[in-house]
């Protein structure tokens, strides 16, 4: 599937739309995704960064695409997932990496990295875990 | 429960919701009380933060940035000389697919203190009949001590140097 095919489908999911993230690279076991700034995303008042939760949710849903998009028949449950956070992201795009580190019959491991101006310089890495059904 | 303790955790609770900005204003989230477990906080159905149609399942993105958020809160009220606080990592276990259309409520906790790091835990359950467990989260926070904190900040201009 196409990125812009996976942008129209991922759209219909309401909060997928108040993510506002985008599919800009479909590869086999990798996607990569950037979301526009918004001020519904802040986490810190003061200094405007984004919200550790936020990051953690669009990281776990472009980790989802990642297994996704070569099993459209089947659905996804996250089980688990471990974010570190590296450094504040501040009121700029986010860009997101997938890659599915392993995929078995019952269950995917996925691994998201997300930054900023720098692909060196991340903002969090994270560990997701998806089972099968 | 100490009359001072009580005041603090009113005052702390008002700022945090009236100063909020960005998601955690979008989350609309309300301060339902504490105790010995942990300060318990209520977040109404949002139809914006599902991923079916109609909606009905939450992201668990969602219950994440929640927990991430009433973390975050529980430190404030917990360490007092708190000025800042930065998430260092966060671990979620999604025990249940979320899909409810009740309200989420979640109970957090800062269970230890070091001068430079918070540990804190949390539960969250549907308030519907049943009142599942979905998920369960815990995260550790580097934390900035001081005499002013992230309130004082806000609302007091920095003195010229």
């Amino acid at each position: 599937m196409t990125p812009e095919e996976t942008n129209t489908l991922l759209m219909k999911r309401p909060f997928f739309r108040f993510l506002g993230f985008t599919i800009v690279n479909i590869e086999e076991g990798h996607v990569a995704a950037q979301m526009p700034f918004s001020e519904s995303y802040i986490g810190n008042p003061v200094m405007n960064y984004y919200h550790g939760g936020i990051i953690a949710s669009v990281m776990e849903a472009v980790a989802s695409v990642a297994v996704w998009q070569d099993l459209r028949n089947r659905s996804l449950k996250p089980i688990n997932l471990t974010v570190d956070y590296l450094r504040p992201a501040i009121a700029e795009p986010l860009n997101v990496r997938a890659t599915v580190l392993r995929k078995g019959r019952r269950m995917a491991s996925v691994e998201a990295v997300s930054w900023q101006a720098e692909p060196e310089i991340s903002v969090a890495k994270g560990l997701f875990h998806f089972l099968l059904a | 429960m100490l009359l001072k303790e009580q005041q603090r955790f009113e005052q702390i609770s008002t700022l945090w919701i009236t100063r909020a900005k960005g998601f955690i204003t979008h989350m609309n989230l309300r301060i339902e009380g504490h105790g010995p477990d942990g300060v318990t906080v209520r977040m109404p159905f949002n139809p914006a933060f599902c991923i079916d149609e109609p909606p009905t399942l939450l992201h668990g993105g969602v219950l994440t940035a929640l927990l991430d958020s009433v973390f975050g809160l529980v430190n404030f009220i917990a360490i007092d000389d708190i000025s800042t606080m930065a998430t260092l990592d966060l671990r979620v276990d999604y025990l249940r697919p979320a899909q409810s259309r009740a309200d989420v409520l979640v109970r957090a906790k800062c269970y230890h203190q070091t001068r430079h790091i918070a540990f804190n835990s949390g539960v969250i359950w549907f308030d519907d009949d049943k009142g599942d467990e979905v998920a369960r989260g815990c995260a550790t926070f580097a934390l900035t001590r001081g005499e002013r904190n992230l309130f004082d900040i806000q609302t007091t201009p920095r003195k010229p140097e």
